[in-house]
């Protein structure tokens, strides 16, 4: 990390690229499947860079939501990343340096900023170009994913319903594998009381208030002293 | 492009570089320990995360066994991946594994 931390930052991105580009492959299938050509599907990777944001923006854009609830909607999901930097930084100790922070803390997602934090608990020094290499490996894992599965097309696991099948079951098995990493007794209600209103809201409203509410239900839960 | 599209991901993108980037350089100790933002803000990532993992398996729930099998089937290769080695990546790639294998051994459900 200390004499080359661009390329030490890349190879800690291997096992976060490897995971992404499947699931960015199935949002790209997924993006033509709705109707979007490659180029809007490899748009909302590029600028939104966020997966379970654009497996929603594609429900919303195909449902004729309006512009500006749609936006805010995927907005509101991606609040819980503001806590990454100040935890990021903590953890970096003092004096460590945030200069270029605006290259490359876009970068820093659910994966990314759990590797970074694995890596200063296990003694590395902080090092802005560590965390771009880092965040780089893993963006361009997305970007590639993207292209690939929307070039391929809405059509190309047709012939292949276990491979297919297996891709979309990434999504699902990934927020599990984030909840696993993420879970703590204290955030138990918080789990449950978002658990069953997004379930209730899902099946009684629509898929869209489902989630809404759900998250918006659990995070007041976070209020609740115990 | 379709420009409600572009929109879209333009704003969104530009929300999402802001929460990434501007609390990077954020006073961590401005936030009251145990304030009702900073409770908030804590709930708000397992919160979303909840969601969003009951939003993407309840479509995939059937009373159909066949069709239930392989997510049964993907979640515990999930829980038992993680339990064995706590990394997102290999469990979530353990849990598609497992789910698509099972759609292989017993052939595709036709609705």
């Amino acid at each position: 990390m200390i004499r080359a931390p661009l390329l030490d930052g890349l190879s800690a991105s291997l096992p976060i690229a490897l995971g992404y580009f499947p699931i960015a492959f199935s949002f790209g299938v997924a993006a033509t499947r709705a109707g979007f050509s490659a180029g809007e599907a490899f748009a909302l990777s590029l600028f939104i860079y966020a997966g379970a944001s654009q497996f929603l923006a594609l429900a919303l854009l195909t449902s004729g939501a309006p512009v500006l609830v749609s936006a805010f909607t995927l907005i509101a999901m991606n609040l819980r990343h503001v806590l990454y930097g100040p935890a990021l930084m903590r953890a970096a100790g003092q004096g460590a340096s945030t200069k270029r922070a605006w290259v490359w803390a876009f970068g820093l997602t659910d994966e990314v900023f759990g590797q970074a934090l694995g890596a200063l608990a296990r003694g590395q020094r902080f090092s802005e170009r560590y965390m771009f290499g880092l965040g780089a490996g893993a963006y361009g894992s997305w970007l590639a994913g993207t292209a690939v599965g929307a070039v391929a097309g809405g059509g190309a696991l047709d012939g292949w319903p276990a491979l297919g099948a297996g891709l979309g079951f990434m999504l699902p098995a990934l927020f599990l594998a984030l909840l696993l990493s993420i879970l703590s007794r204290r955030q138990v209600p918080v789990i449950a009381v978002a658990a069953l209103v997004t379930v209730g809201g899902t099946l009684w409203v629509s898929a869209t208030v489902g989630i809404l509410s759900g998250m918006l239900a659990g995070a007041l839960t976070g209020l609740v002293r115990r | 492009m379709n420009a409600d599209l572009l929109t879209v991901a333009l704003l969104a993108g530009a929300a999402n570089w802001a929460f990434r980037v501007l609390p990077t350089r954020a006073r961590t100790d401005r936030l009251a320990p145990g304030g009702w933002l900073e409770r908030f803000l804590a709930a708000t990532g397992p919160a979303a995360i909840a969601t969003l993992f009951v939003a993407a398996i309840l479509p995939a729930l059937s009373p159909d066994l066949r069709a239930l099998l392989p997510v049964g089937l993907g979640v515990a290769a999930v829980l038992g991946t993680y339990l064995a080695r706590p990394s997102v990546v290999l469990a979530t790639l353990a849990g598609a594994l497992a789910h698509g294998l099972a759609v292989w051994a017993l052939g595709p459900v036709l609705s």
